[in-house]
């Protein structure tokens, strides 16, 4: 859930580093006039800082801002966690990586020996769940979930001293630290338990995941880092979307690993990174790390522009670079399409090209129509009307395809197996929201999305 | 494009003044270089561009030493076309090992069109990546301005750029 936000005055504060683990947090220094912002620190040639924030949009606006606003010699850590979400890479496709219907539903709040959704995929009355956010992040890679078992670091230097497993090496250092011995860096700059599973041998889990961004200054590393998920069981449902069959996608795939959690508390693992970044950078003078809250990070302009940036569906959803659906295989995209899509008629074909999340060329056929010979054909007509439709604007299939041509037979049938390819809200459960609307409005349930309608450019 | 690889480093100052000093005597010399054939620079960066005769009109993209850098390119995400940017502004971006690197633009200039070939084949920037030809790794076709004319003595001429790289290699 959201870290209480309702500190006022000040903020910058520092954590002592050994301090007993899982304790309260530090006391807040409530005085205005020692009130400075953790900006002051981003000429120093060695800095640290913790988010307290949980949201992911804002933390990662907060990194964004150190990447861009930091010395440009400077070495920077920067630690937070995020409440549940999914973060798919800077190029990849939501609608291949994400089940968004399955993260609209969410995951309990606490653990339940239930089912979190009847079986028409609503959350159940009696089970308390919070949805999960879907982001898109700024660096390259594949997608990966956080939720408050997941401690997520990075380190922002420059240029000269980046290497891909540099610092995923000093995470397994201080992994190694805290008696966890079976960790290394994998060829894929991930970091990766070998657990010695009974009756299989020797398996590698993966409890980290590796994703960059480089710019004309400035080198940023970020990882994951699983600690005590509860949601491990989870993860699988939520990455596997209903369609990624159908879709052939430019732009980059995730590769799935099977994945583990190192077992050590959040704050330990995360002093534990900060004294191994010390080690190779000195800075104990900024003692355990600056604290940044979320009032303070939102009263930077830059972060705030970030932030917006970040949590428009033009990012999310219109950044997704070209690709195809299609129901059957192509020359493009051979692969047999499974059974459980061939709910229509055996002839019905569709086939789209969609940029940006706009629709290029549309081509369907073998649909039934009312007065078939009235004028032009029918297939053409609807094909040509479906063309720059955005897809993650339309609320629901049925009436898009209504307005386009209203002599389709099967529209609500088709409609339907439409608004389940592309995870649009299960028709009923709450008005027709498109894929958009409903980041949206999962957003207006935040503290950050209630400040940014609040303060509105 | 950003310096990517583990021992790139941002230049040392003896480099930098070479750099610094270099293109002064360059620019004045191109003027008298044939005027059929488009001039190469680069910046510290690594990017590319060529500068056509009539000095209207660029070429750019990422170096050879840098797409080698980088790794298997993944992905190119493309300027937009029509866009009027300032030198050092990121225009775009590669994707390579999990790695979204930035392309910035070598000079002032407005994109007029872009190598669509390469969402496709974007392995052609590690094949060809200063190829400006159909079928090269170029990124994109610039309309040069006044300022990006005065941006553009300042890059390095090749073989500046080949020592600028071997310095940085040395680390």
């Amino acid at each position: 859930m959201m870290a209480p936000t309702s500190r006022l005055g000040v903020i910058t504060r520092r954590i002592p580093l050994s301090r007993p683990q899982c304790q309260s947090r530090p006391k807040v220094i409530t005085s205005p006039a020692q009130t400075r912002p953790y900006t002051q620190h981003l000429s120093k040639p060695v800095q640290i800082y913790r988010s307290t924030s949980t949201d992911p949009y804002l933390n990662l606006s907060i990194e964004h801002h150190l990447l861009q606003r930091s010395h440009p010699d400077s070495t920077i850590l920067f630690l937070y966690t995020n409440r549940p979400s999914v973060v798919i890479g800077r190029n990849q496709n939501p609608w291949v990586e994400v089940n968004m219907r399955r993260l609209r539903v969410g995951l309990p709040t606490s653990s339940s020996p239930y089912a979190e959704e009847d079986f028409y995929g609503r959350p159940h009355a009696n089970v308390k769940t919070i949805p999960v956010s879907l982001v898109r992040r700024r660096s390259g890679g594949g997608t990966v979930f956080h939720d408050a078992g997941n401690t997520n670091w990075s380190v922002i230097c420059p240029p000269a001293v980046f290497d891909r497993d540099r610092h995923a090496e000093m995470v397994v250092r201080a992994l190694r630290r805290l008696g966890v011995a079976d960790v290394r860096v994998n060829e894929r700059h991930d970091i990766v338990r070998d657990l010695d599973v009974p009756y299989v041998g020797r398996r590698a889990v993966k409890v980290s995941g590796s994703a960059y961004k480089l710019t004309r200054t400035r080198s940023l590393h970020h990882g994951t880092c699983l600690l005590r998920s509860k949601n491990l069981g989870h993860i699988s449902e939520l990455l596997h979307s209903p369609a990624e069959d159908l879709i052939k996608a430019r732009g980059v795939e995730s590769v799935r690993s099977p994945i583990g959690n190192v077992g050590v508390g959040g704050e330990e693992f995360a002093d534990a990174v900060v004294g191994e970044f010390q080690r190779m950078y000195g800075g104990e003078s900024t003692g355990g790390g600056v604290v940044v809250g979320e009032e303070e990070a939102l009263a930077m302009e830059d972060v705030v522009k970030g932030l917006r940036e970040l949590t428009s569906p033009e990012w999310i959803y219109g950044q997704t670079p070209q690709f195809t659906f299609s129901t059957h295989p192509t020359e493009d995209d051979p692969r047999e399409r499974p059974s459980k899509w061939r709910l229509m008629s055996h002839k019905f074909r569709a086939h789209f090209t969609v940029r940006h999340g706009v629709i290029q060329s549309a081509k369907l056929s073998g649909l039934r129509y009312r007065n078939p010979d009235a004028g032009g054909s029918p297939d053409e007509i609807l094909s040509k009307a479906l063309v720059n439709q955005r897809i993650h604007h339309i609320k629901d299939w049925r009436t898009t395809l209504q307005q386009a041509s209203s002599r389709i037979v099967d529209v609500n049938d088709l409609g339907e197996w439409l608004n389940d390819a592309f995870g649009l809200q299960t028709p009923g459960i709450k008005g027709d929201l498109s894929v958009a609307d409903a980041t949206v409005e999962m957003l207006a349930q935040t503290e950050v999305g209630r400040y940014l309608s609040k303060n509105t450019d | 494009m950003a310096s990517i690889a583990r021992c790139l480093r941002v230049a040392r100052p003896a480099v930098f003044s070479a750099i610094v000093s270099a293109p002064r005597t360059i620019g004045a010399r191109s003027f008298s270089v044939t005027a059929t054939n488009a001039i190469r620079k680069y910046t510290k960066e690594h990017e590319w561009i060529d500068l056509s005769a009539d000095k209207k009109t660029g070429v750019l993209g990422i170096s050879e030493y840098a797409a080698k850098a980088l790794g298997d390119i993944v992905y190119v995400e493309l300027p937009a076309e029509g866009k009027e940017v300032t030198a050092g502004d990121a225009i775009g971006a590669v994707e390579s090992v999990k790695s979204a690197a930035d392309i910035n633009a070598p000079i002032s200039c407005k994109i007029t069109q872009v190598n669509l070939a390469l969402e496709e084949k974007p392995g052609t920037v590690n094949q060809v990546p200063e190829d400006d030809s159909h079928g090269g790794g170029w990124i994109a076709k610039v309309q040069v301005t006044e300022q990006g004319l005065k941006d553009f003595d300042n890059l390095m001429d090749s073989t500046a750029y080949e020592e600028f790289t071997a310095a940085e290699g040395e680390h």
